[in-house]
């Protein structure tokens, strides 16, 4: 059987509430005893070890929260910095952008400009041209002009303007050529600039666009680091909860600890009150005085000596307790205090998710009282259930009546196909009788012509014979015609008594094939009637089915073919092992610690009484003895779990296992004798060895 | 018109028992966490059958997982598993409040032969699915189980099994008149397993 999980922890206002001491529980070796040993003046000690080492914790868990916060504040300006990085990262980028909107605007600009130049350009070049075209038509008018003026040898002053106007022409030519080449030099050093400017900007672009890649990386990054180190601290802080938790509850333990051990305590004052009582008893009985008196009177003084010294140990650790009963209070109420201003901050939020809540309670009133058969919520999983049992139900019918339905679908295409079978069966016995009958008909046609024939020859016989005298000369002829007429006659009736015979088997035939569609049709009804009787036992196998389906369901099983086994498990073993294992563990220190007090007590008191001595002579031996109990008590628990968490086949691979498991199991079939024998071979070694 | 066609793979005795014996593992850890038998903190997620699974962590209830699938794919081998059932009991009174059976059925041409099968592995992924879906979600009809918990497991097996070292005969561990619900069923085409719960009737549990 599988445990669950402990049962709920105990809460710390009701270990403080319950400020009475727990009584002992039943897995502790409590010792009774009438007369205890003393208590030593050391055994303060003991007290301040325990609140030594749950001021040690509580050091450790604060010194664990202060480097949780120190880490917190270090990824905190950590963040800060990055984030401070990403704006500036940012402002660069947005610089970037900026200069190369300018650059781009710039450089639109110059194309601009470029174009506008270009027209201009194109503009002179083309009034140059046209220029120079005016130009070239006055100067081959004055060309052509230049023979006549030849002739008139009178006009040199036209001759002398047409040279200086030529001269003017070429100038102004090659000014405009100069202009041009200027200009097309002007052009290409344009485009030159424009496309080292087009460079530099696809330049920019692509560092603008890898510095946008490498910031958003960087972005990335800078979030998933700050999430795991949220995620890393928040686990940090869970787990300091635990530690604290744990630190509680070790400290509640602590404080049972120290009321046993102040139980203890307080038996071992009473008995050494006892014990000073009946020694002092002792004295008063002795009458003479003897070598002793000194001895008890010492006794005596250095028994008062210790019970100051105890008083004075005692309030000094009672002052040390309520100091730091007082300490503990503060941190406790400074906790509460804290606690409760977190729960004050959380009440908000718990206030507006209780609105939502209302809300929705509302809602789902509203939407309660839609749904028939509903009063109170309550009645909702009622009604879920039922809902749910009705379509599985309606589920489970329809698939029964959906099986039937494939059944009855079966049945009755096999019917239609029986009957598709017998009715062509009779369409064609039908076509054969037809045939049948139209072959009879042919046949008695023939028959009817074979006789008129026969009549035809018979009639033309009888006109033959009448005029025997005046063809005696053909009578010969006509006997033989006659005899070949009558031997025609005679196959004609051969071959008509072979129709009638055919026309009978036809007949014969035709009446077999009736008997045989009356045999089918029966059969069609045997096998509809069938075919109902399986539907019955369809719904029937179905009813069963569903009887024996909610037999497995239950689990029912017949014990001829199958049996039910189960694996036996030792968790729960191991969990109680465990626990014992500490509480004897617990027990077997106390023991060794109270031995130690008395042997020091017996070691202080010397001489002191012969029944002192005896007394706790006893007492060390019944101590002693108990101990030996616990250890083998331990001993044999340890072998257990060893046992139990051991697996079944590391086991049986040792030898010496295996063959013990052999003889105790396989062939006794007991194992509390093979773990019996397990327990008695580990003591022994343990012992022996 | 271009056709689809359904890789098939081939499943042998063995993969088979090895995809039945980790489905009822898988199965286990889920109803083990949606019925609350174990702390819902003892449980860790992990992807399987394209879904969101739950496996404890508890180092008792791993190995006795464990060691239960290893026994269950050798009786399936076999051939000699019919049933698997996982019952739930009030650890208080030990009275038996659910009980999830598994049913088997073994193609026993495929132990005696030892021939394979063809089915597809998406398919039967698919089937499992739903049954893990199935089993999630019945939390909306089956009663909530308001005391601590603990649970057992049974295998019906044939009668002439020898019975291992770490398992004894049981009883049934029946519920008297209890209300069932059957969910889906999946099919390696060697074996088949039918899943059902029955559990304790309503009405009782009113009156109680």
């Amino acid at each position: 059987m599988i445990l669950r999980t402990p049962p709920p922890k105990k809460r710390r206002g009701e270990a403080i509430a319950a400020e009475s001491p727990p009584p002992p529980s039943d897995r502790r070796l409590v010792i009774y005893d009438h007369n205890p040993p003393p208590v030593p003046p050391d055994s303060s000690d003991q007290f301040l070890c325990t609140y030594q080492c749950r001021q040690m914790v509580k050091a450790d868990f604060v010194d664990a929260l202060t480097t949780a916060e120190k880490q917190l504040h270090d990824y905190q300006s950590k963040l800060e910095a990055l984030n401070q990085n990403l704006s500036k990262a940012e402002a660069e980028s947005k610089k970037f952008r900026d200069q190369f909107l300018y650059t781009e605007q710039e450089l639109v600009a110059a194309k601009r400009r470029e174009q506008v130049l270009q027209e201009q350009l194109l503009k002179e070049l083309n009034d140059s041209q046209q220029r120079f075209r005016k130009q070239l038509q006055s100067y081959n008018e004055l060309e052509d002009l230049v023979p006549i003026t030849r002739r008139m040898d009178h006009q040199p002053t036209k001759l002398i303007g047409f040279c200086m106007f030529h001269y003017i022409f070429q100038l102004k030519l090659q000014n405009e050529m100069n202009l041009r080449e200027k200009a097309e030099s002007s052009a290409e050093s344009a485009d030159g600039k424009a496309t080292l400017l087009e460079r530099k900007l696809s330049q920019l672009s692509e560092s603008i666009e890898r510095e946008k890649r490498h910031l958003s990386d960087e972005l990335a990054q800078t979030k998933s680091e700050s999430k795991l180190s949220i995620s890393r601290i928040n686990a940090d802080l869970e787990r300091m909860k635990c530690k604290a938790k744990n630190a509680e509850e070790e400290s509640e333990l602590l404080k049972e600890q120290l009321e046993g051990v102040m139980k203890q305590f307080n038996e071992c004052l009473h008995q050494k009150s006892e014990v000073e009582k009946k020694l002092s008893s002792f004295t008063l009985q002795d009458v003479t005085p003897t070598e002793n008196n000194p001895l008890i009177k010492h006794l005596q003084e250095e028994l008062r000596n210790y019970e100051s010294e105890v008083q004075e140990a005692r309030k000094l650790k009672s002052s040390h307790e309520n100091i730091e009963l007082l300490k503990e209070k503060l941190l406790e109420e400074k906790g509460r205090k804290e606690r409760a201003e977190l729960q004050l901050s959380k009440l908000q939020e718990l206030q507006l998710s209780l609105n939502n809540l209302e809300n929705e309670l509302s809602s789902w009133k509203l939407m309660m009282k839609d749904i028939p058969g509903v009063s109170c919520h309550e009645d909702i999983p009622v009604k879920f259930a039922t809902l749910q049992k009705e379509v599985i139900d309606s589920t489970m019918k329809m698939g029964e009546a959906n099986a039937r339905l494939k059944q009855m679908e079966v049945s009755l295409d096999l019917a239609q196909l029986g009957k598709q079978n017998a009715e062509a069966e009779a369409a064609l016995a039908k076509e054969k009788a037809e045939v049948l009958k139209s072959e009879i008909k042919r046949i008695e046609l023939m028959l009817s012509m074979v006789t008129d024939e026969r009549d035809k020859f018979r009639s033309i016989i009888n006109e033959l014979k009448k005029p025997k005298n005046e063809e005696m000369t053909d009578e010969a002829a006509n006997m033989t015609i006659v005899q070949e007429l009558e031997l025609s006659l005679v196959n004609k009736e051969f071959v008509i008594k072979e129709l009638e015979n055919s026309l009978c088997q036809q007949k014969e035939l035709n009446d077999r094939q009736h008997n045989e569609i009356r045999l089918l049709n029966e059969r069609l009804n045997d096998e509809t009637r069938r075919i109902k009787s399986l539907e019955r036992e369809g719904d029937r196998l179905c009813s069963e089915i569903s009887l024996l389906e909610s037999k497995l369901g239950h689990g029912d099983f017949s014990s001829a073919n199958t049996k039910v086994l189960r694996m036996v498990n030792t968790l729960a073993l191991g969990n109680d092992a465990k626990q014992t294992i500490e509480a004897l563990q617990t027990e077997l220190q106390k023991t060794k610690e109270r031995l130690q007090a008395v042997e020091e007590l017996k070691s202080q008191s010397g001489d002191t009484g012969k029944l002192v001595d005896s007394y706790i002579s006893e007492k060390i031996l019944k101590l002693k003895e108990q101990i030996a109990t616990l250890e083998k008590r331990e001993e044999r628990v340890l072998t257990c779990i060893s046992l139990s968490t051991q697996q079944a086949n590391n086991y049986t691979s040792q030898p010496e296992i295996s063959r013990q498991i052999e003889i105790f199991i396989r062939k006794m079939n007991s194992i509390p004798a093979f773990t019996a024998n397990l327990t008695v071979e580990s003591f022994n070694r343990r012992t022996l060895s | 018109m271009v056709s689809r066609t359904v890789a098939k793979d081939i499943i042998t005795l063995r993969g088979s028992a090895a995809i039945v014996s980790e489905f009822f593992g898988y199965a286990a850890n889920s109803i083990l966490y949606n019925r609350g038998v174990y702390p819902e903190e003892s449980f860790v997620k992990v992807k399987k059958y394209g879904l969101p699974m739950l496996l404890t962590q508890d180092d008792g209830v791993k190995s006795f997982i464990s060691n239960l699938n290893a026994q269950l794919s050798e009786w399936l081998e076999a051939g000699k598993l019919q049933r698997v059932v996982l019952v739930i009991m009030s650890k208080a009174t030990g009275e038996v409040l659910e009980r999830w059976n598994f049913s088997i059925e073994t193609d026993n041409e495929v132990v005696e032969k030892g021939v394979s099968r063809e089915k597809s592995d998406k398919e039967i992924m698919r089937e499992i699915q739903a049954i893990m879906r199935q089993i999630a979600s019945s939390i909306t009809y089956l009663p909530c189980l308001d005391e601590p918990c603990v649970f057992d497991v049974l295998a019906y097996t044939d009668k002439d099994v020898a019975v291992p070292f770490t398992w004894i005969e049981s009883d049934a561990k029946l519920i008297a008149n209890p209300q069932m619900v059957k969910l889906h069923s999946f099919d390696t085409k060697i074996h088949k397993v039918d899943t059902l719960v029955s559990y304790k009737n309503d009405d009782e549990w009113e009156e109680q």
